[in-house]
């Protein structure tokens, strides 16, 4: 009987889970792909120039230059960028260790408007104009104001379907992607290098605003307040009754952590259950009850009988290979906002950084979306070659990711071995591969 | 293991505190034991979405906000309660709002997709003037939104 209980095995299981953070991943990058061959083919270049923001603050590059000049200019808005980014990340910081939830929550709400009503509008707009598509204003700004109200409502201000928020984050994060793709080429590839860095720096140093974040969201057992892609957890279909939808922890406990996984599992597990069998009423005076009562529209809901049932495997399995048993039940993810162009920026609005619920669901922030997706759109530019290489070097850099999150089971930042890895292969691809390629093409070698 | 419904099949676990939570009852609210299947949730989230009582808070929050000239919050309620649509015996007052949301949108879509489609179809025929007027792209151009300022 024990057999009918475990369905698959935790290679399937842990395979259903990267598919399911791999999938909008790849939907974000391929809808940014599109838009920047639909977008950038039928009108010339010259628009990129006209794009002045805060990334080209300190520089404006134009096609006169000589490259050294264009490096050094890339660079210096690279670092003005990141500097504003620091600054507004140690704000967020601040705000969230004073407890201004409300406010930021307000102001994601408000961000996420301008930029489904206004990028979105934007993109909307020239889309309409290369296609002539013959919409009149009323219609085109009711479609618009219903599109933007409901994304903040689903993101942001209720409990929604799942697969409402999941697509509304996505678009959001191909929104800003693309935004980001019209800056000028040298300036968004050391800007790229540059947010890596930066996430290296602010997640795993001890002095980095992004793990001081989280480590004050742990020691509250909060959730933080900002755009994060949480995939859909793993469901077990013969999993038992459920008397009401319960509540979880945030955070999985951190005793847990510490300890191995062999001997620790077990207490891991009970602790989850705890908290499970309190948790009989679906109110919020759990004493577990994971936010406090101002965001009582964000409560976490999740199936626990997929917690209980990946905790009972994962009691089961240390007796067998404790180093794979519990690869997906940790903690959780670095957030590093992002100041937009405008001066109405979406600051706190983006994540980076992949992390874990306790309900065992992986969760990216959607900074990652946005720089994963602007690598390739850069590529996009180029060739189609340079897009297919770099989408695999993001994939494979996001799984090396995720095998590093497994292991080491904290906060980690999910740009830098996919950024390095993508940059490297695009340096690559466009200038190795594709003279190797055009000429075996010519010369009716290959291909 | 409880034994009294069989509703459901084999649970055995060899966490003891598992058991706590196979051995409650469903509320009698849901149709388990006569439909011989797993409770049926609200939400189209089936156990990762809402509870019964929250349901029904968010049916009627959605469907009061879907008057803001909101019809495709109309469409994601409906879609989010789903089984509410289908199982509408199970669960008769989230059934009310969610059946006068479908109304709203199906009527609002009506309106607002005749009237586009007259006016895309129709053209300058129709309309004279007023359609360069009226039309997207050139009001973008004309004011100037597209200008990435």
């Amino acid at each position: 009987m024990a057999q009918n209980q475990r369905p698959r095995s935790i290679l399937e299981s842990l395979g259903e889970e990267i598919v399911r953070i791999i999938t909008p991943v790849s939907i974000c990058m391929f809808m940014v792909v599109l838009l920047v061959s639909v977008l950038n083919s039928s009108s010339s270049s010259s628009s990129s120039a006209s794009v002045s923001s805060i990334a080209t603050i300190a520089y404006a590059e134009t096609s006169t230059d000589s490259s050294w000049d264009k490096f050094l200019g890339a660079l210096l808005n690279s670092l003005v960028f990141v500097a504003v980014v620091t600054v507004v990340t140690f704000v967020l910081v601040l705000l969230f260790y004073l407890r201004c939830t409300k406010f930021l929550k307000l102001y994601m709400g408000f961000s996420a408007f301008v930029v489904l009503g206004f990028m979105g509008g934007e993109i909307a707009l020239f889309l309409i104009e290369d296609f002539s598509i013959p919409i009149d204003c009323i219609t085109f700004m009711v479609v618009l104001f219903n599109f933007a109200a409901v994304g903040v409502l689903a993101v942001f201000m209720s409990k929604m379907a799942i697969i409402v928020t999941q697509g509304y984050l996505i678009v959001i994060g191909m929104l800003v992607a693309y935004w980001f793709t019209l800056l000028p080429e040298w300036t968004t590839w050391v800007l790229l290098v540059a947010l890596a860095l930066y996430d290296l720096a602010a997640v795993l140093l001890p002095v980095g605003p992004l793990r001081l974040l989280v480590e004050l969201a742990i020691s509250r057992d909060e959730d933080i307040p900002a755009l994060v892609y949480e995939a859909r957890p793993v469901t077990y279909n013969d999993s038992g009754p459920m008397d009401g939808v319960a509540q979880r922890k945030v955070w999985r406990d951190r005793r847990g952590e510490d300890l191995n996984d062999g001997s620790n599992s077990n207490s891991n597990t009970n602790y989850v259950f705890v908290d499970n069998v309190d948790s009989g009423s679906n109110t919020l005076s759990n004493s577990n009850a994971v936010l406090d009562s101002n965001s009582d529209s964000n409560t976490l809901v999740s199936g626990y009988n997929d917690a209980s049932l990946v905790g009972a495997e994962e009691g089961r399995v240390p007796e067998r290979d404790a180093e794979l048993s519990v690869p997906l039940i940790d903690r959780r993810m670095i957030i590093q906002p992002q100041q937009q162009e405008d001066a109405v920026s979406s600051e706190s609005l983006m994540l980076e950084g992949i992390g874990l619920g306790s309900s065992g669901a992986i969760k990216l922030g959607l900074g990652d979306f946005i720089f994963y997706s602007v690598l390739v759109g850069r590529a996009a530019m180029y060739d189609f070659m340079t897009v297919y290489a770099c989408y695999l070097a993001i994939i494979a850099g996001l799984g090396v990711t995720l095998v590093l999150l497994a292991l080491y089971r904290k906060a980690l930042p999910a740009l830098p071995v996919s950024i390095a890895l993508g940059v490297l292969f695009y340096l690559l691809t466009r200038f190795l591969l594709e003279v190797f390629v055009v000429q075996c093409s010519l010369n009716l070698l290959m291909f | 293991m409880e034994t009294g419904s069989d509703t459901h099949p084999a649970n055995p676990n060899p966490n003891p505190n598992l058991n706590i939570l196979n051995n409650r009852n469903p509320s009698p609210s849901r149709n388990s034991v006569i439909s011989g299947t797993s409770p049926v949730w609200p939400t189209i989230d089936g156990p990762l979405g809402l509870s019964e009582e929250d349901s029904l808070s968010y049916a009627r929050r959605f469907y009061k906000f879907g008057f803001a000239m909101l019809p495709w919050l109309w469409a994601v309620n409906c879609f989010y309660f789903w089984p509410v649509l289908r199982h509408s015996r199970s669960f008769p007052h989230i059934y009310r709002y969610v059946v006068r949301s479908a109304v709203g949108f199906a009527v609002f879509t009506a309106l607002l997709s005749s009237w586009a489609l007259t006016f895309a179809i129709g053209g300058d025929r129709l309309f004279g003037s007023v359609w360069d007027q009226l039309v997207m792209y050139n009001l973008a151009e004309r004011l100037g939104l597209t200008g990435w300022s």
